[in-house]
Parts: structure tokens; sequence; C-alpha cells
């Protein structure tokens, strides 16, 4: 396999046909792809979707212009894909996002303190982020989850620069609210 | 960005750290299944190779029992009711702290530790095995009390700028368990008492005294007062009770030794 070469030139070539090159790209993006698919609402079916897209981008490539990154490109094309089959079911583009089982039922187990007040603060910022309007935790799950700058999200989700902006801000401000009974405790107490 | 104020990239970089956690299932390796669908070998979506004759035909029917599935899993992790199941345990200086509410409690006024005996600070010295402190910043207390058999000492002030603030000492490191609380962790935050580690509890919580069997004393069980502080100084674990402030409460912690 060709897994020297760079997007540039995996794109050329498989603009010309070459599968094999097409194929490193895939492999090159398959996880992002399919991060960015579940945390975006695809859930279980994030294979599906990711798989769609791949088929989509290549069949798209004449539209990618070269020295374009590819990821922020392909990643968009993974967003409308998530947001079609969203839309076909009918349901809350989100699906809960969930921390790791440590703490999800179980035995309950005495842990050092500083673990279990962090993994409660985790726990909490979650429960707020999964409470967001959909277009503000799209932005979060872009902007901190996928760790896209501003540019790139607006890229992805198709939104202009502004948007992403003031969305970024709205959401920030509605997390620190849900959280304010926590920094109250810090700021105000001490 | 320039115009970020602190808080905002507090709140920034946790997202982040939370982002580093979420559970995000496994991937599948699709190079191939691509490949086949650009090539157009294959027919539309998911190529899932037929390892059993018939496995064609059961497929629908799976799938619908999987969504049914995994739809009702997810309606229990999203309700109130789902969340409640995750329960945290967490021990300090022999005080357990549990996330959710308590059992049924009496009233306050009514609740008492098993065999509570008053004495002088002197006499109380007497009768428990580890050294009793008091807080230079409260100075002597109007009441001692001294609890199963010297297990456990409390001072009580009844007229401080805050009103009635108490005090419970015990040799938290001779059992697990001396007192267990009922509460919301977001209510709980660590502090620095005297340099070592301490935790601060935030509103009143329902409070139950365990005995040296490791049997609650439903007797003892009841709301607090307050704003609660626990520390350890030398193998002396102190639980301090009061309408307080945090600034005030570490005042008195530190003016303790």
């Amino acid at each position: 396999m060709r897994r020297g070469i760079d997007d540039g030139e995996a794109v050329a070539r498989a603009l010309g046909g070459d599968l094999d090159a097409y194929g490193v790209l895939v492999a090159r993006y398959t996880l992002r792809a399919h991060r960015a698919a579940f945390l975006l609402g695809a859930g279980e079916e994030s294979d599906d979707v990711v798989q769609e897209a791949f088929v989509k981008a290549f069949r798209h490539l004449s539209r990618f212009r070269v020295g374009e990154p590819f990821g922020p490109w392909l990643l968009r094309i993974v967003t409308n894909e998530t947001r079609n089959l969203t839309r076909s079911r009918r349901r809350r583009a989100a699906l809960v996002l969930r921390l790791p089982s440590a703490e999800s039922g179980g035995p309950a187990a005495a842990g050092p303190v500083d673990e279990v007040l962090a993994a409660e603060q985790r726990a909490q910022l979650m429960a707020a982020v999964n409470a967001l309007p959909d277009t503000e935790r799209q932005v979060v799950v872009c902007r901190y989850f996928l760790e896209l700058s501003e540019v790139e999200t607006a890229q992805v989700l198709e939104w202009p620069l502004g948007s992403v902006k003031s969305r970024t801000s709205r959401a920030l401000n509605r997390l620190r609210g849900r959280l304010v009974s926590r920094e109250q405790n810090r700021v105000l107490d001490g | 960005m320039a115009d970020r104020t602190e808080w905002q990239r507090a709140v920034e970089s946790e997202l982040r750290a939370l982002g580093r956690e979420l559970e995000v299932p496994p991937a599948s390796d699709l190079t191939a299944v691509v490949r086949q669908r650009l090539e157009g070998r294959a027919g539309r979506r998911r190529q899932v190779p037929a390892l059993l004759p018939g496995a064609q035909r059961l497929r629908p029917a799976w799938r619908a029992a999987l969504v049914v599935v995994v739809a009702v899993l997810a309606v229990l992790l999203a309700t109130p009711q789902g969340r409640a199941v995750i329960s945290h345990v967490l021990r300090f200086a022999g005080v357990e702290l549990r996330q959710g509410p308590g059992p049924v409690h009496s009233p306050a006024s009514s609740a008492s530790l098993p065999g509570e005996r008053r004495m002088s600070l002197s006499e109380a010295r007497r009768q428990v095995a580890f050294p009793i402190l008091v807080p230079a910043a409260l100075g002597r207390p109007d009441e001692v009390v001294v609890s199963d058999g010297g297990r456990i000492a409390s001072l009580v002030y009844r007229r401080t700028p805050s009103g009635t603030v108490l005090i419970d000492e015990f040799a938290g490191h001779l059992d697990p368990v001396f007192f267990k609380k009922f509460v919301h962790f977001g209510d709980v935050s660590q502090v620095v008492v005297n340099g070592t580690k301490g935790l601060w509890i935030k509103g009143p919580h329902e409070l139950m005294y365990i005995t040296r069997e490791g049997k609650p004393a439903t007797a003892s069980s009841r709301l607090t007062a307050g704003n609660t502080l626990i520390w350890e100084i030398r193998h002396v674990a102190l639980r301090l009770e009061g309408k307080l402030g945090k600034r005030t409460a570490l005042d008195i912690a530190d003016s303790a030794h």
C-alpha cells in the first residue's frame, strides 16, 4: 500500500481513478469521520454514515480544491449524511453522549476523593452539554470534542464564521450558567 | 481568541478534557467495502458477509429487535430514574459520603448519638483515647459531650456570631466509618486545611452515626444545619457543622491544633 503519499497526492491519483490511492484516504480518515458521525448524532449507525460519506466524497472529488485540507472537507460530507439520517428517523439530532462506565451503575466502590469529585463534575458537564439546544451542541462537539478550529467548524457545519463564534459563546454561557452553583462555591466562598 | 475571559477558557479546557473521555464505539474498517462499492461490484449500503445460510433473510428482524433494545436503553439512560442508579461512594477521614437521599430520619431535635454523656473538657480528655483539639478561634466550648464509650467527643458552642457550632472529633483512622452522609456530590468540594486535604459540604444533608460494628445508629439520623467541613490532623478527624461561610469555617479549622 502507498501509505507514504500525502492527502493532496492521494486525491489527485484518486481523481484519475486510482482506488488504491483513495483507499489510503479511507484508512487515514475513518476514525476521525466515525468519531464525528457518532458525536454529531449518528449513534449506532455511524459506520453506515461514514461508508456513505466516503462513497459520496469519491464521487464529488472533482469539487475538491487542490491544496484545501481533506479532513474538514470530508467531515462536512459526514455531517450532511448524519443530518440526513437524523432527519429521516425524525429524532432529536442528538443522542445522549456518555462518559465511560466508571460512573454508570454497578456496585458502588469507594474511590479516592479527587477521582470521585472530578468524575462527578465531568458527569454534570456532560449532562449540561446533552441539554444544550442542537445548534449549540453541534458547535461544542466540533470545537471541543473534535477539536476543530473556528474556521474548520464553519466549513464542516456550513455556517458563516460569525454564527460559529456567536453560537460558541452562547453555548459557553449556558454551560457556565448550568455549572454556576459549583462556580459560586469557589468564587463566593474563597 | 484575545477576548476570551478566564471563565470561558476554564469551561473550554474542561470541555476538551471531557471530549477525550467520551465513550465512542470502535469504528469498522471500511476500506474494503468502500472499494467494492466504488468498483460497482457490490450493491448499496453495508455489505455484511453472510456467514450462515439464511442470515441475510434474518437480518431485518434482527435489526428491528436491536433498534428496540437500543431505544429502550437510550430511554433508560436519558431519564432521571436511569441516572438515579448511578451512585458514588467516597470515604474520607472516617466519614462516608454517598450520593443520593438517605433513609427516613428523625427530627434533628430528638436525634442523639449512642450513650451521650455531658462532662467537663478535662474529664472528656481522660475518657477518650485521642487528643481533643480545641480551635483557638472559638475558645472553650459551652458543652462537651462524650458518646459511645469514648468513641466520639463533641464540642458545642452555643453563642458564636454564626449561631450554634458543633465539632465532632474521633480517631478517624481506627474504623472505616464513623459517620455516613447522604449528599449531592455537586455540593462537595475539596479544600486545604492546615496544608492538608479537607472536604467542604455546602448546605444541609442527612447524617447518620455508624457504630463500631458497622451498624447505623438509627436514633442518630438527622439533617445537618448549615454547612460542614471535614478534615484530619494527626489521626484526629474533625467534623465542623454550623451556619458558617467557608472562610470562617477554614479559619476555625486552621486554629485547631
